[in-house]
């Protein structure tokens, strides 16, 4: 690619740049996996005109005519970060034109593409950076009860009169909780491949198709072409979700922020939970729930199995049964408890989880993983 | 003319883009395989071969119908190598034993695909499997 490109300056980072560290400093919530589509080892400068902005989920580009020092031109995609993340820090297509100079640094992408992923981009008549994202966390507010429905149980939702959703996962990661600190990056590929057994009881066949996965950076990640993030994954996703409790026809929805912007419905009105073979598979499965305290305990089966049912590439069977467990502590926190059941995949039940933030005074923000289709699948 | 052939082909090439991502994700040999064997690239019979796992071991069913037979596989997960024997009935309705070997290749595709080695009764040859 250098030699293509000779005025691009690339710099091969030889020297034991750690994956997950590099990884961490790129915005996180791109719909792919930074993993599966850019070289984190080298980096790449560009300075260009740009020629065109693609301000659309699930990332934003802009598109760069670069000139090498014969006068050749070669137009770069330019990967600057998810709009709703750019947004929350005031960032708007409009804070770049089309004929404006830009000098980026990135990542380049793997392969032959003229893709990077930007960590720097300056724009020339102002000598500012700009589509700096923060990951600024939501400031912390005081504790404050857990707000209840009259007959007492916690709302999952927002208190009366407010509005609200459920943002950002402590952990974008799945293991076993084991007490053991796995390092990982945040889209669960390992640092030590020889870590795997520490993650979940694999059995054999599941050990060598997740280290497949992790060897071949995630690949064939479902996600990465917008196939819905079923299982514990959509809890995994900072666009968020929202319970819509609907006690008096023995319900609760669940909207997805996430993914393709899609919803679950758990069943609380004390039907049985159903056996698999009766169901017609899909990536949600069917849920029903109940109330132990105050913690909601929602059982689910049903799942097909076109999808990862949590980042890291950690593969199920169709016999996988998940029992969730929602607990809203205070105003502000869910703890997110999942037990995995899936005997044809692990050789025994094992049980992870994180806590996930509220977000106040805001509702869930539009995203749709399909929009920057050309983004996302051609280039 | 083109301009009609045109878009039709975008439209497949589109298609072939996208449909690899909706793949089978859970054990790599669950599904339906087919392909063919034979002893010489000219001499090939159509094969289908049904797999499944059901936590313990992969049942296989070679040519579902009236003329099935099963199937023993083996899968080595360490060289993702597998083994399938199975006695098939053959034209004549005797019952040739099967030892097919091969090697599965590009395991995270929905058209992954199984090739190697075919014995049956005393004839050697060849099979290639493609999962639906």
């Amino acid at each position: 690619m250098a030699k293509k490109h000779s005025a691009l300056e690339v710099l091969v980072l030889s020297s034991g740049l750690l994956l997950g560290v590099f990884l961490g400093s790129v915005p996180v919530s791109a719909q792919r996996a930074p993993s599966a589509n850019y070289e984190s080892d080298k980096k790449v400068k560009l300075s260009g005109i740009v020629t065109r902005i693609d301000w659309v989920n699930p990332s934003a580009f802009v598109t760069v005519n670069v000139k090498d020092s014969t006068g050749i031109i070669s137009n770069w995609a330019v990967e600057v970060g998810n709009p709703l993340d750019l947004q929350k820090d005031g960032w708007k297509a409009t804070s770049v034109h089309i004929g404006d100079m830009v000098t980026v640094e990135g990542i380049p992408a793997r392969g032959p593409r003229r893709q990077a992923l930007a960590t720097s981009v300056v724009l020339a008549r102002t000598g500012a950076k700009v589509f700096v994202v923060s990951n600024k966390k939501a400031a912390k507010v005081a504790s404050q009860p857990v707000p209840r429905w009259p007959d007492g149980h916690p709302r999952l939702g927002p208190p009366p009169g407010k509005k609200g959703y459920w943002g950002p996962p402590s952990s974008t990661v799945l293991v076993e909780n084991t007490g053991v600190a796995i390092p990982m990056n945040r889209d669960g590929l390992l640092a030590n491949i020889l870590d795997a057994d520490k993650v979940a009881p694999f059995q054999p066949w599941a050990k060598a198709v997740y280290e497949y996965r992790q060897r071949t950076l995630f690949k064939d990640d479902p996600y990465n072409r917008c196939i819905p993030p079923g299982g514990a994954r959509h809890f995994q996703s900072p666009y968020g979700f929202q319970f819509i409790e609907q006690p008096t026809i023995g319900r609760i929805l669940l909207l997805l922020g996430g993914g393709d912007r899609n919803w679950r419905i758990i069943y609380t009105d004390g039907r049985p939970i159903g056996h698999k073979d009766e169901l017609v598979q899909t990536y949600y499965g069917a849920s029903t729930g109940h109330w132990e305290g105050d913690t909601l305990v929602v059982d689910t089966v049903g799942f097909n199995e076109k999808f990862w049912f949590t980042n890291g590439g950690l593969p199920h069977t169709e016999a996988l049964h998940l029992t969730e467990r929602f607990t809203r502590s205070d105003l502000n926190t869910l703890k997110y408890q999942v037990t995995v059941d899936d005997p044809q995949t692990y050789t025994r039940t094992w049980t992870g989880g994180w806590n996930i933030q509220w977000v106040p005074d805001e509702e869930i923000q539009e995203y749709f993983c399909e929009e920057n289709a050309e983004s996302t699948f051609i280039r | 003319m083109r301009r009609r052939a045109f878009l039709p082909g975008c439209l497949l090439m589109g298609l072939g883009l996208i449909v690899p991502g909706f793949g089978q994700q859970g054990h790599p040999l669950t599904g339906t395989w087919n392909g063919d064997f034979g002893p010489s690239p000219t001499q090939r019979t159509q094969l289908t071969i049904v797999m499944t796992w059901d936590g313990k071991e992969v049942k296989g069913t070679i040519n579902p119908g009236p003329d099935s037979a099963p199937a023993t596989v083996f899968l080595d997960v360490l060289n993702w190598t597998v083994r399938i024997e199975a006695d098939m009935k053959d034209s004549s309705g005797k019952p040739p034993h099967v030892v097919a070997e091969g090697k599965l290749e590009d395991i995270g595709a929905y058209h992954r695909t199984i090739s190697g080695t075919w014995r049956q009764g005393t004839t050697n040859g060849t099979f290639k499997l493609t999962r639906d």
